[in-house]
């Protein structure tokens, strides 16, 4: 079997020469020795007049290409500021955004030279994904600029928000709907718009093995283009506009990178022998790269020792072809937010093996390497096996749904606090290397946010709604809650146009996911 | 020794936040060292979460919040607990806590704070100390 690139499976990815070093420094737009000093811009929070101002100022580096938001758990989960249980949770870890007013706000920067139809957008949003996106619709549409150009990538990966990161709203099957409405419709009206972005990163982090995380990330990908062949897709009109996270990672970094070479030989053969795609380029795994040394591997003791653990799982990503991402900067555990002290040494790290080490010369450095090799075989077994026991269980959305994949991967996290207990695992700083003559190192930092008062933030968001339930034409509002209710009861209905047209009377997120719920049940208490 | 003695555990996730890695970890630690531990699951609000200590009668009521809505969040929780008269109970935070909000609070009324720097043993004898009761295994 070929292990070379641009070969199927794809063991070494796609390109002879890895796309990050073609890409390194070409000016402006692939100026990735600029732009990755702001990492990949993520951010948000407070209201959107805060971070309008921000990105205005303080911030204006991070949105080169267009935002990448962070909304804040209200807005994940579909709740207005004015619920009960949104209380102080109101821009706290995103921006807040109850209605297209909102939207319209924070666009306000995006015009001119960079328009809709020149910029892309990211959203961190899964639930409400399809709110999110009728919202673009409507902002473009006022604009007269064609929502055939709208370029962007919501997350939209639902099945892993029931499995570990939670913001799940509506019952598996409804949320499945969602996805299905997302992909037929942005493949028909909006060809340039990603509709998913599958992750592993979130189910790694809450303690699944590699091979979990690698297996779950893919019985989930397969459910949702099965969703869409269902409804009556190609799987090669649709895949394209698919991407991957990550799968996020651990410390063992020679695993990690054979996890990663085995996950591109098991989609490959997914793709081309299970869902029959016929184009090779979508049977390529294209993952945005980082991450390889992981989250939660970071520690609050001595601090800076991040640094060391991400930037070596950089370095390990340069040596299979992905990008050099320092994710996270450093200080990540310190608190909620990162430093622009942190985020100047992660992109700087990234420079070193870029341009100091040049790693990224070759695309598959561990190519024939007997340990590799072999460990790559091993993984593609077990991640083979693992898919084929959840086929066997009924399918991801069966086990999502259920709690079975929560509860393996809650296992997971326990054996490995079991095995830091009894040293197995070693945690430097933590569970070694803790006597009184090892010297704690808080560096110097400051907020990335500073100008951005959040305890202030929930009281404003909650005057504008005020505000905003009073201005709006109340009538049509109700009217157009009322045809979403009706169409929400055909499932074969796809609801985005009738959620263009609610957000254009300026119908509030919560106000749509309330009537939604009356039909599809809620899953806030799973 | 009496199954009565066991240290009674609510481990609790209150608000939006749904990372629950830490507190279903917390959870099965806490069983492993031989105490009755209740998880509520997640996105349970400060009234779910005392009314269910109340029910549950337990010894301990542990938060995790790690979406940095703590302050306004546990504030209501120990207000909860006074207006229903269980105070009494030892209020255990763990999450992502900045450093500078662990004495905001305890000033408010928290007994222990526990963050990553924490380490599970400290948690266990902690919880053991302040409730006076040995747990069942011992």
């Amino acid at each position: 079997m070929s292990v070379s690139p641009g070969e199927y499976p794809f063991v070494a990815g796609r390109h002879a020469i890895p796309a990050i070093a073609a890409l390194w420094g070409r000016g402006k737009v692939y100026g990735a020795g600029k732009v990755i000093k702001q990492g990949f811009g993520y951010s948000g929070c407070g209201t959107v007049e805060d971070l309008r101002d921000f990105y205005l100022g303080e911030g204006a580096g991070l949105t080169m290409r267009g935002p990448n938001l962070a909304f804040d758990l209200p807005t994940q989960i579909g709740l207005d500021s004015d619920d009960p249980r949104s209380e102080g949770e109101v821009g706290k870890v995103g921006v807040c955004m109850d209605s297209l007013k909102d939207f319209e706000t924070l666009y306000e920067i995006f015009q001119g030279d960079r328009d809709l139809d020149k910029i892309s957008s990211n959203w961190t949003i899964n639930g409400t994904t399809n709110l999110i996106l009728a919202m673009y619709i409507a902002l473009a549409e006022k604009r007269n600029i064609p929502i055939s150009s709208l370029k962007g990538t919501p997350q939209n990966d639902i099945l892993k928000e029931f499995v570990a990161r939670g913001t799940q709203m509506f019952p598996v099957d409804a949320s499945m709907r969602m996805t299905r409405d997302t992909i037929t419709f942005c493949t028909e009206y909006m060809p340039k718009m990603n509709t998913i972005s599958i992750s592993g990163f979130h189910m790694r982090e809450a303690g699944a093995t590699r091979v979990q995380a690698i297996a779950f990330t893919f019985a989930n990908a397969i459910a949702y283009f099965q969703t869409a062949i269902d409804a009556g897709l190609d799987v090669d009109q649709f895949a394209g506009r698919t991407t991957f996270l990550n799968f996020g990672g651990g410390m063992e970094l020679l695993k990690e990178a054979a996890a990663r070479r085995a996950a591109r030989k098991v989609w490959a053969k997914i793709m081309r022998d299970r869902l029959n795609s016929k184009k090779p380029k979508n049977w390529i795994y294209k993952e945005t790269g980082g991450a390889l040394a992981g989250y939660w591997t970071c520690t609050k003791q001595r601090p800076l020792n991040n640094w060391m653990r991400v930037g070596l799982g950089a370095a390990f990503s340069a040596l299979i072809g992905d990008p050099p991402a320092l994710v996270p900067p450093f200080d990540e555990p310190l608190g909620l937010g990162h430093s622009p002290e942190a985020d100047q040494l992660s992109a700087d790290a990234a420079r070193i093996i870029m341009e100091e080490c040049k790693l990224s010369d070759v695309q598959d450095v561990f190519a024939g390497s007997y340990y590799i090799e072999s460990l790559t075989s091993r993984y593609e077994k077990e991640i083979f096996d693992l898919i084929d026991r959840i086929d066997e269980m009924g399918g991801a959305t069966k086990v999502a749904e259920n709690g079975w994949m929560k509860k393996e991967i809650a296992r997971s996290a326990f054996e490995f606090e079991k095995k830091m207990e009894t040293g197995e695992n070693i945690r430097v700083g933590i569970n070694k290397y803790t006597e009184a003559d090892e010297i704690e190192i808080i560096p110097k930092l400051t907020s990335m946010y500073h100008s951005i008062d959040t305890a202030k933030a929930e009281q404003k968001q909650l005057d504008k709604l005020k505000k905003l339930k009073q201005e709006r034409d109340n009538k049509k509002v109700q009217s157009c809650l009322e045809k979403i209710e009706n169409a929400a009861r055909d499932d074969k209905v796809n609801l985005i146009p009738f959620f263009v047209e609610a957000v254009k009377e300026y119908t509030t997120m919560g106000e749509i996911c309330n009537t939604l719920k009356k039909v599809f049940g809620d899953a806030m208490d799973n | 020794m009496t199954v009565d003695n066991k240290i009674r555990v609510l481990v609790s996730k209150i608000g939006l936040d749904g990372h629950d890695k830490g507190a279903m970890l917390i959870a099965s630690i806490l069983r492993d060292a031989g105490m009755e531990v209740i998880y509520t699951g997640l996105r349970r609000t400060p009234t779910q979460c005392v009314n269910t200590a109340l029910q549950e009668d337990v010894d301990v009521i542990g938060l995790s919040i790690l979406s940095g809505s703590h302050l306004t969040l546990v504030l209501k929780v120990i207000e909860l607990m006074k207006a229903k008269g269980v105070d009494d109970k030892k209020l255990i935070v763990g999450g992502v806590i900045p450093d500078e909000d662990i004495p905001k609070l305890k000033d408010m009324g928290v007994d222990a704070v526990f963050t990553q720097s924490s380490t599970y043993l400290e948690m266990i004898d902690y919880i053991k100390k302040a409730t006076g009761k040995e747990d069942a295994s011992t």
